[in-house]
């Protein structure tokens, strides 16, 4: 279904069933490639099931406004109506739409109780093109780890996104962030893409990266790779001993005891439902092999 | 600005241009040091008056600032808690001079005490008055070491405020390892922050029962100026009032004159402390008890 | 039955308000109550460590205060008894990323869930020490028997005071032959400068140390002289009228001078 679509005297916005990032993406795109065409005109959003947040509705009238659109109301499930109230936007009751998109992603939840932080999810909104890095990695082959049979949590694979995009969203992968110096205690790296750290990680810094982390020292802090949930997202240290491993949604921390020595770097990785680690010069024959 | 009275080197009053030299500017303007930890309860105080003592015992002037407003503890380490007249917060509010205010040591010629106030509050610091004091300070003084509180809150920001390098005072021990990494990491590097190892007990680290030196610059990676060993004598000078570096051919006197000359720049070694079991321990042992 | 929000403070860095904690902590869980311990040191956080829970956080006080989780998500459960829970504190924020309000906020729900919350308070009399005074209805304030730290345990307790909470005293890390020989003050010393209720005194324990960095509270250790000590303080806490340890009593080397005299 098409985002940006003639409503009556105005326009629709179907953000229901999408995913934001992306959404504001080709948002910003379609507006971009005609640029006053649609000045004057106002715009009902329809966000289907799932209300966002209020932020999140600051942010596209300020989008809109800069094109000259009004954005008049909000359309959705009846949760809409009270977000609607609180911006000061008119409701109206509508069709909800993406029923099945939404029953995707909600088997696509992770289960237990254990959830992102919110400095995790917060980078969901500028995944696009970590997105584009991901897929790209994907069409090439490269860095994935095999899908494994799992016969206890049949997990649909994630459906390629049908490409209605890449008309305007031509965006290049996020820049890998490259660190050199030692990352200390309390310090934190957030980025949208690959980190870099060269030097050492100590214990109560933390990184958070949507790609891969890897980390030309000692890794003793805590690294998020993958944060936006790709579990093919790896972390490598030439000394693996952090204080607590995540990649996508998986934690992991070393048992109670002493740290083990580490004289190999090595690399963690998802594997089996859990998060595995593997010396790095063993990571082809993983992939060669397939399941081990 | 600061009362032209109150100060003796005012930097409007001073008509001269940058390239020239006044009479009063010939000599460089002193060091400013700040010792601080973030973790309580180290040594940082300590470190300052023994520090200062050693400093000054070599011929150097020293001005010691102590910035823990409202928890004042550095009168007490030189005893000259009887002798304080006005403090910190009296020169920065313009009720006293700095002359009035600096407490002449009891023990060092050429040291001096500029104590915190023990009734007011860190929020009462105004931190460019502050950096305005240090100043002054550092144009009569070849050194200004400031004692800097606990933690990482304002009366850490304000004590660091004038400072242009850093001492940090560590005990091995994890908890306070984390913290003074934190610290560091806050520090930046423009301090170039050098480090002391505060109350190392070798008999303990040998039974594996503490950390060793290495393990604690294994993460703060920090160069060394030296490493003191505990001993109930700190205590009990402490407690009196007479710094241990007063003694210069004890073990612990030593070790304080070795770092002011490694401060001063001199290529001596680190102090260390020797393993040499005492005779309790060897008591103990033939006991086989514990030490009481 | 209305839960105890016990604060634990010092003024002082280093005298080992966290050690005591965890050990009260552990001590109250052994009796079977149910506890909760807040870590208030925003940015410094230590009880974790000492716990040696560290590995185990996901989520932090401020991410609960900022509502991003819910509180028992945040909670973890010490393995190693039935009822012990903590929360620690963030490390990459600072200390005003959370106000009073929240922090008692924060603190009157652990009090739904526990008999007794206790809230590791920072060094200092800052931001911190004010957000971790505002959540609780007493103080316990660990002070060890040296000028300085009673210099400023004094200053904390006016402090204290000021705002009406119930004050006691623990005496940490004292070394009787110390003591004895003058270089260190007396228990008595302290309590009349103090003027403060005593619930503790703590002799000082070299494996103390070691147990902090391992992360094994030393009440755990059965052949700890301290593990006694913490049970008698709780039973203080609960009520319980029981005498103080004599620490004057002669040390090993007392000992020693006597039998070598006795013959």
């Amino acid at each position: 279904m098409a985002l940006l679509r003639g409503k009556g005297l105005g326009l629709e916005l179907v953000f229901a069933g999408r995913e934001l990032g992306e959404a504001f993406e080709e948002l910003e795109a379609r507006l971009a490639e005609r640029p006053g065409f649609y000045r004057g005109t106002s715009a009902l959003v329809n966000f289907g099931n799932d209300p966002p947040s209020s932020d999140v509705i600051v942010r596209l009238q300020s989008l809109l406004n800069e094109a000259g659109i009004e954005l008049r109301a909000l359309t959705g499930a009846s949760e809409i109506e009270s977000l609607a109230r609180e911006c000061g936007l008119a409701y109206e009751p509508g069709a909800v739409h993406a029923a099945p998109e939404l029953a995707r992603r909600r088997a696509l939840r992770p289960r237990g109780d254990i959830r992102l932080s919110e400095s995790a999810r917060s980078l969901v909104a500028d995944f696009a093109g970590a997105r584009a890095d991901i897929a790209d990695r994907r069409r090439r082959g490269e860095a994935s780890v095999p899908q494994l049979e799992l016969t206890e949590q049949p997990e649909p694979p994630a459906p390629e996104r049908p490409r209605a995009t890449p008309l305007h969203v031509v965006e290049a992968p996020p820049p890998t962030l490259y660190h050199t110096g030692t990352l200390r205690g309390g310090q934190t790296l957030h980025h949208p893409g690959n980190v870099v750290v060269v030097g050492d990680v100590n214990p109560g810094a933390e990184i958070v990266a949507s790609g891969d982390v890897l980390v030309f020292g000692r890794l003793a802090g805590v690294a998020h790779a993958g944060a936006q949930g790709d579990e093919t997202a790896r972390v490598f240290a030439l000394q693996l001993n952090p204080t607590q491993l995540r990649i996508a949604t998986f934690i992991a921390a070393d048992g109670e005891n002493a740290p083990r020595v580490r004289s190999l770097p090595e690399a963690a990785l998802v594997r089996d439902g859990g998060i595995a680690i593997v010396p790095f010069d063993q990571i082809d024959q993983l992939e060669e092999r397939g399941i081990s | 600005m600061l009362d032209p009275v109150i100060l003796s080197a005012q930097p409007e009053q001073n008509t001269k241009s940058m390239g020239e030299s006044a009479p009063e500017r010939a000599k460089p303007l002193g060091r400013a040091i700040v010792v601080t930890s973030g973790k309580g309860g180290v040594g940082k105080t300590t470190t300052t008056a023994n520090l200062g003592t050693a400093l000054a015992q070599r011929g150097a002037s020293v001005a010691l600032v102590d910035a823990d407003v409202g928890l004042r503890n550095l009168d007490i380490v030189l005893g000259l808690e009887s002798r304080v007249k006005h403090h910190l917060l009296d020169v920065l509010e313009n009720r006293a001079t700095l002359d009035e205010a600096l407490v002449a040591d009891k023990h060092s010629e050429k040291l001096f005490l500029l104590a915190a106030a023990q009734s007011r509050e860190k929020d009462d610091v105004d931190t460019e008055k502050m950096k305005a004091l240090i100043l002054a300070l550092r144009e009569r003084f070849d050194y200004v070491l400031i004692d800097c509180p606990a933690g990482i809150e304002l009366g850490f920001k304000n004590a660091v405020a004038g400072a242009e390098e850093a001492i940090v005072v560590c005990t091995p021990e994890v908890s306070a390892v984390r913290d003074v990494d934190r610290v560091v990491g806050l520090l930046g590097n423009r301090f170039r922050p050098q480090l002391v190892i505060n109350r190392l007990r070798p008999l303990l680290v040998k039974k594996g029962k503490m950390l060793s030196v290495d393990d604690v610059n294994a993460i703060l990676r920090l160069p060394l100026l030296g490493v003191i060993a505990d001993e109930p004598e700190i205590i009990v000078t402490t407690n009196k009032g007479e710094p241990l570096a007063l003694r210069k051919d004890a073990p612990t006197g030593a070790a304080y004159h070795a770092i002011a000359a490694r401060v001063a720049g001199e290529d001596v070694p680190a102090p260390m402390p020797v393993t040499k079991e005492s005779f309790f321990d060897k008591l103990g042992a033939l006991f086989g008890g514990k030490k009481a | 039955m209305s839960s105890r929000k016990i604060v634990i403070t010092s003024g002082k860095g280093g005298v080992g308000k966290t050690t005591t904690t965890a050990n009260l902590g552990a001590a109250l869980a052994k009796r079977g109550k149910h506890v909760i311990l807040i870590d208030a040191d925003i940015g410094l956080r230590n009880l974790d460590l000492v716990l040696g829970l560290e590995k185990r956080i996901v989520f932090d006080l401020v991410e609960v205060a900022e509502g991003r989780c819910q509180l028992r998500q945040a909670l973890i459960k010490d393995k190693r008894f039935e009822s012990l829970s903590i929360l620690p504190a963030a490390q990459t924020r600072e200390k005003d990323a959370i106000n009073e309000e929240q922090f008692a906020s924060i603190v009157e729900r652990a009090a739904e869930a526990a008999d007794y919350v206790l809230i590791d308070c920072p060094a200092g009399i800052e931001t911190g020490f004010r957000n971790a005074v505002a959540g609780a209805s007493e103080a316990i304030v660990v002070t060890t028997p040296e000028v300085s730290a009673i210099r400023d345990a004094d200053r904390v307790v006016g402090k204290l005071n000021d705002r009406g909470k119930p004050i006691r005293l623990i005496v940490n890390r004292l070394r009787q032959e110390m003591v004895r020989s003058g270089d260190m003050l007396s228990v008595e010393d302290v309590c009349e400068i103090l003027a403060v209720e005593l619930v503790g005194i703590v002799p000082d324990d070299e494996e103390v140390i070691d147990t902090t960095n391992r992360g094994e509270p030393i009440v755990l250790d059965e052949n700890s002289r301290l593990r006694p000590i913490y049970d008698k303080i709780v039973r203080r806490l609960e009520g319980e009228i029981v005498p103080f340890t004599n620490f004057d009593q002669p040390g090993f080397f007392g000992r020693l001078i006597d039998a070598l005299k006795a013959g």
